[in-house]
């Protein structure tokens, strides 16, 4: 199961020349097992992009190594490298059918023609375009194309699949349906798969493990859990998570008894000394400055606390979302029951240290999640 | 300032692209006119700021017929999608322009602009020129131009599109305050079943042209009037089955693997239609065995969304249903789990027509009120 299917070594992207152009990709190492499905989550120009072109062979890598299953392919042209592709832009073949187009990469295999035909439907049925395998691509909206397009990528035999924004055009209700029967079918026919997208829903929905990239680097490189429980540093604490991370600088003072947090606005919250680990009070009375974090569901709302004032109560279907004036700033809660709230409304807020990471304000890395040092 | 469209329709060539919209927004109320694209929700905006005139239909402002009133003469303040700025002036001038034109002084134009670029998060851009503006900026510099003038009607077509996820949230929590501030009444175009149950104090549903549906975002999410309105607000899609119900002695009932769910009375008009059983994801509980109306089902797939997890399961029958709790909670102990449909939260759904089925037990009251 561990077998490293892709390898990328000190990957570096320049549009322009090296080390003057523009630096999209910088210094990005990771590997992908056998069986993964690794989302390549971030905002546009973030380098998602440019890396997933490099492995497919579309961009050139301007320095370091490319290698699926321990075999350099950087240099290789595309079809050399037995990736299957979904990218935008890449597109179906205008002259034959939808059907035609998913069963071209199967006939050049050795399947009979009856085999062939069962698996193109039941890939059309899986993605709900059974009823237009025999239109042609040019008849049919760029939804179904992408769907289509996705298809032909899934039903082949390949190392390693490639799948850029392979949802974006689809509409809402569709793309949750189908996010999770494609997860399905790719774990169980065992397949590799990398995904781009910017919509963290679909990354945490699909992939085993996220890399969250920005400016060309590569953030973090976890599971949707660890990146939600362990953010590495402040910049994927509030770019993953929906509503995003409530953030609060904060002075920290440690007694004899206790630990505060001054924030802004004369906000105190002062914890007993044993709610933090022995080594993360030593690493905090070295700091001085953080950064708080907490996620709006790890608000809590008591009969006492730190007072909030409701500024607003919007209510989702199936959560509630408030959000109140607090410590000079405004804070975010959310309740899973429908919440009875009035704008301007006194509540109490409590924060838990279990609930708490703490960020260094200078660098944005992560000192601590839940009260225990990072490391 | 009230506003009133009453049977407003509008043809292109043979194109019937409204047909007899009524709507009543109130003084300082927001309405949140959602619906695909090509619904006819852009034209209808601007049929209101005196762009293009109705066919048929009046449009009235306090009570005030304007047919005939020139779009400048309307004190109606928009953002459009496409933008619209100034082309030759900074995203400040732009912002500003409705302020000089009101005769404002120096000081109170440059508050009221930083006040809104701050909000709107565009004070770092406020020297460049529209070019040089991504479109997100573009966006929301042109949204900051229609609040600026304070106009006492706004119309905003998905004035938040462009914007990333995490502005986006932070916009759907500070700008209904602002708009509230303002006493604007508002007419909110989105796509986005969030945005539209966070701004809207109602939510007209509408498609292809007709207003299917007017109502509190309660009304609309607790009881949608057909399947479609039901798929389109909620994450993830509700959970549709086809059943025909059934009724014995001890009351209706539709079965779902063989097991009751014990349904109001009152839909004893219907036993025998084929209908559509609607369930929400978080109204699908895991089970024990022994619960009295456990449906067995394996679990196919487990994805987190946002705060929820969601399961994709799959009945004997091969149904799928998804069940979705807080992340966190309790969830199915294996592939084999047993779920159990609230029947208080179920809707039924003609089959044929797609039409909600109304009950004594179902809330109505804000539903297809057109005042």
């Amino acid at each position: 199961m561990n077998d490293v299917i892709l390898n990328l070594e000190a990957v570096d992207k320049f549009y322009g020349p090296i080390d003057q152009g523009v630096h999209a990709v910088c210094n990005i190492s990771m590997q992908v097992s056998s069986g993964e499905i690794i989302a390549l989550l971030g905002s546009s120009g973030c380098g998602k992009t440019s890396t997933l072109r490099m492995v497919a062979g579309f961009e050139d890598v301007s320095r370091g190594k490319i290698s699926i299953r321990g075999r350099e392919i950087h240099t290789l042209p595309p079809i050399q490298r037995n990736v299957a592709m979904a990218f935008e832009g890449y597109s179906l073949y205008p002259t034959v059918t939808v059907r035609d187009n998913i069963a071209f990469a199967l006939k050049r295999g050795k399947l009979p023609a009856a085999d062939v035909a069962r698996k193109v439907e039941d890939i059309a049925a899986m993605l709900e375009i059974s009823d237009i395998l025999d239109k042609y691509p040019s008849s049919i909206s760029g939804g179904q194309q992408q769907r289509a397009s996705l298809g032909r990528a899934l039903i082949r035999d390949a190392d390693l699949y490639l799948l850029d924004e392979p949802m974006g055009q689809l509409e809402p209700q569709l793309r949750t349906l189908l996010r999770g029967r494609i997860k399905s079918y790719i774990k169980e026919h065992g397949f590799t798969a990398i995904l781009v997208t910017h919509d963290q829903t679909e990354a945490n929905a699909l992939a085993d493990r996220i890399a969250v990239m920005e400016d060309g680097k590569l953030q973090q490189f976890a599971s949707p859990e660890a990146i939600k429980k362990s953010p590495a540093n402040l910049f994927t604490g509030t770019f993953v998570g929906e509503p995003p991370m409530n953030v609060f600088p904060a002075l920290v003072n440690i007694s004899e008894a206790t630990v505060t947090f001054k924030l802004e606005s004369d906000v105190q919250l002062t914890y007993a000394l044993d709610a933090f680990s022995t080594e993360l009070r030593a690493r905090l009375a070295t700091v001085g400055e953080v950064v708080l974090g907490v996620r709006p569901y790890a608000v809590e709302r008591r009969q006492t606390g730190s007072p909030a004032t409701v500024v607003a109560n919007q209510w989702l279907g199936d959560q509630s979302h408030i959000a109140a004036n607090f410590a000079g700033g405004s804070i975010v809660l959310v309740e899973h029951d429908r919440t009875h709230l009035e704008k301007g409304q006194k509540i109490f807020i409590h924060l838990e240290p279990s609930n708490i990471h703490i960020f260094n304000p200078a660098t944005g890395i992560a000192i601590s999640h839940g009260a225990r040092l990072v490391g | 300032m009230s506003l009133e469209l009453n049977e407003i329709s509008k043809n292109f060539k043979d194109d019937k692209v409204l047909d007899r919209v009524s709507l009543y927004v109130p003084e300082g109320k927001t309405l949140v006119l959602f619906g695909p694209s090509g619904a006819g929700k852009t034209v209808l905006l601007r049929l209101i700021s005196g762009v293009i005139e109705p066919d048929e239909g009046h449009i009235k402002i306090s009570g005030m017929d304007v047919d005939g009133v020139e779009p400048e003469d309307r004190n109606i303040g928009m953002a459009f999608q496409n933008f619209a700025l100034f082309p030759h002036m900074d995203a400040h001038a732009n912002i500003a322009s409705p302020l000089t034109a009101q005769k404002k002084d120096k000081s109170a134009i440059q508050a009221g602009v930083q006040g809104l670029a701050k909000l709107l998060k565009i004070d770092h851009v406020l020297k460049h020129k529209p070019k040089e503006l991504s479109n997100g900026q573009k966006q929301r510099t042109a949204l900051a131009r229609a609040l600026a003038g304070k106009p006492k009607i706004l119309l905003l077509d998905d004035p938040l599109r462009n914007v990333d996820a995490k502005l986006r949230f932070e916009m759907r929590l500070e700008l209904p305050n602002l708009l509230y501030e303002q006493n604007a009444t508002v007419i909110y175009v989105t796509q986005d079943y969030k945005e539209a149950m966070a701004f809207g104090d109602q939510i007209a549903v509408i498609n292809g042209g007709v207003i299917q549906q007017i109502g509190t975002p309660e009304a609309i999410y607790l009881t949608p009037a057909n399947v479609e309105i039901a798929r389109l607000f909620g994450d993830p899609v509700i959970n549709l089955l086809d059943v025909t119900l059934q009724k014995d002695a001890s009351g209706v009932f539709a079965l779902i693997s063989e097991k009751r769910i014990d349904l109001d009375a009152s839909y004893a008009s219907v036993v025998g239609l084929e209908c559509c059983l609607g369930i929400r994801p978080e109204s699908v509980l895991f089970v024990d065995r022994d619960h009295k109306s456990a449906v067995p089902v394996t679990v196919e797939a487990e994805t987190p969304l946002n705060e929820k997890t969601v399961n994709l399961c799959l009945t004997a029958r091969g149904r799928e249903i998804m069940a979705s709790r807080p992340s966190g909670t309790q969830g199915p102990a294996g592939g084999e789990a047993f779920v159990a449909i609230e029947a208080a939260s179920a809707m039924i759904f003609d089959k044929q027509t797609g039409a909600l089925i109304e009950t004594n037990s179902t809330d109505i009251s804000e539903r297809g009120k057109v005042t």
